[in-house]
């Protein structure tokens, strides 16, 4: 791809991923959401959160990997369990790190 | 004074989204330059994309030697699922100026989202604690993107020090965090169910992530519903 491709794809790219994320806001800032709606919006965090955390432990490489030889899935329990009991982000990613440093360099899987 | 301490704040909350971008960034960096990408380049297309997963699309398509067209379609469809988290942020937003709500949004992110969204259950949205978190997780990305470009060839394997595991563990708390009641854990149990389920049934819902946005609007409307009744 020449400099002009790519500076061009750049630009395109940066509207459309830019676009979605600020015309909501400029738009409907406004505006009252009703009560049904909002009830609505406030089950999208919980359910953004689910999806993204299942995706990044059970398809960390961007496909499905649900066995014993997939790390993250070991990681994710003493990660979980250090998020429910802390509830303290920087323990839960040092003892995500940790774990999962350990394994990988230990476990031989 | 209060405006500084919820600068800082921000900031402060953005230092695990840092390290969680350390090792994607700097992937993106290495993965530009190989695919002809300068420096210069790789650092521009963070500071005006900032989009993990659009960025990594970007790279693979120019890999394979596909089309502008591609890319930018691709992006869109990856991108998408931002015009539902804006909009469910929106009703927290109410003391932030709308033109100034609008801007900050440029640093709306996965991981951005997650932590303003769980700090806005019990404070107020204000514009110095998006500047702080949005700008430095937007900082964050650019640099390890220019680092990578730099450094590329230097640093091979992420994996050894477990960095890779510092977004599925911000997942995870932030997950334990926005979990209030049992309606909320039953959506977000829902959700990642049908988000594997139609990664394996559509495996090409995972590369756009179209998945997600469909598994949200199943699983928050169940959620209404079950909320309603219960």
């Amino acid at each position: 791809m020449s400099d002009t491709s790519i500076i061009l794809m750049i630009f395109g790219v940066s509207a459309v991923s830019l676009l979605p994320r600020m015309l909501p806001v400029a738009l409907l800032s406004r505006w009252e959401f009703p009560q049904l709606l909002q009830k609505w919006l406030s089950f999208v965090a919980p359910a953004v959160l689910g999806g993204l955390a299942a995706l990044s432990i059970l398809a960390p490489k961007g496909y499905i990997h649900i066995s014993p030889g997939n790390l993250y899935l070991w990681a994710c329990i003493p990660t979980f369990f250090v998020a429910i009991k802390t509830r303290s982000l920087f323990y839960t990613l040092l003892v995500g790190i940790v774990t999962m440093a350990l394994l990988y360099n230990f476990a031989g899987i | 004074m209060i405006k500084n301490e919820e600068l800082l704040i921000g900031i402060k909350d953005a230092l695990p989204i840092v390290l969680g971008y350390l090792p994607l960034g700097f992937a993106f960096g290495v993965l530009a330059n190989q695919v002809g990408m300068t420096v210069f380049q790789a650092g521009l297309m963070s500071l005006m994309c900032f989009t993990g997963a659009g960025q990594y699309i970007a790279i693979g398509v120019m890999q394979a030697g596909g089309a502008i067209f591609t890319i930018i379609t691709a992006n869109l469809l990856v991108n998408l699922r931002y015009l539902l988290f804006a909009t469910s942020m929106v009703p927290h937003l109410k003391n932030v100026p709308p033109g100034l709500a609008t801007l900050l949004s440029y640093g709306l992110t996965d991981e951005t989202y997650a932590v303003a969204m769980t700090r806005y259950q019990n404070h107020e949205a204000t514009t110095a604690y998006m500047t702080g978190l949005n700008i430095t997780s937007h900082i964050g990305w650019i640099s390890s993107s220019l680092g990578g470009a730099l450094l590329g060839t230097f640093i091979s394997n992420t994996d050894k020090i477990g960095l890779n595991f510092a977004l599925p563990a911000m997942y995870i708390c932030l997950l334990v965090f926005v979990v209030g009641k049992r309606s909320d854990a039953l959506v977000a149990g829902i959700s990642a169910t049908l988000c594997l389920l139609f990664g394996f049934i559509f495996p090409s819902t995972m590369a756009n992530m179209s998945n997600i946005i469909i598994a949200t609007v199943i699983a928050a409307t169940l959620g209404v519903v079950i909320d309603e009744r219960y």
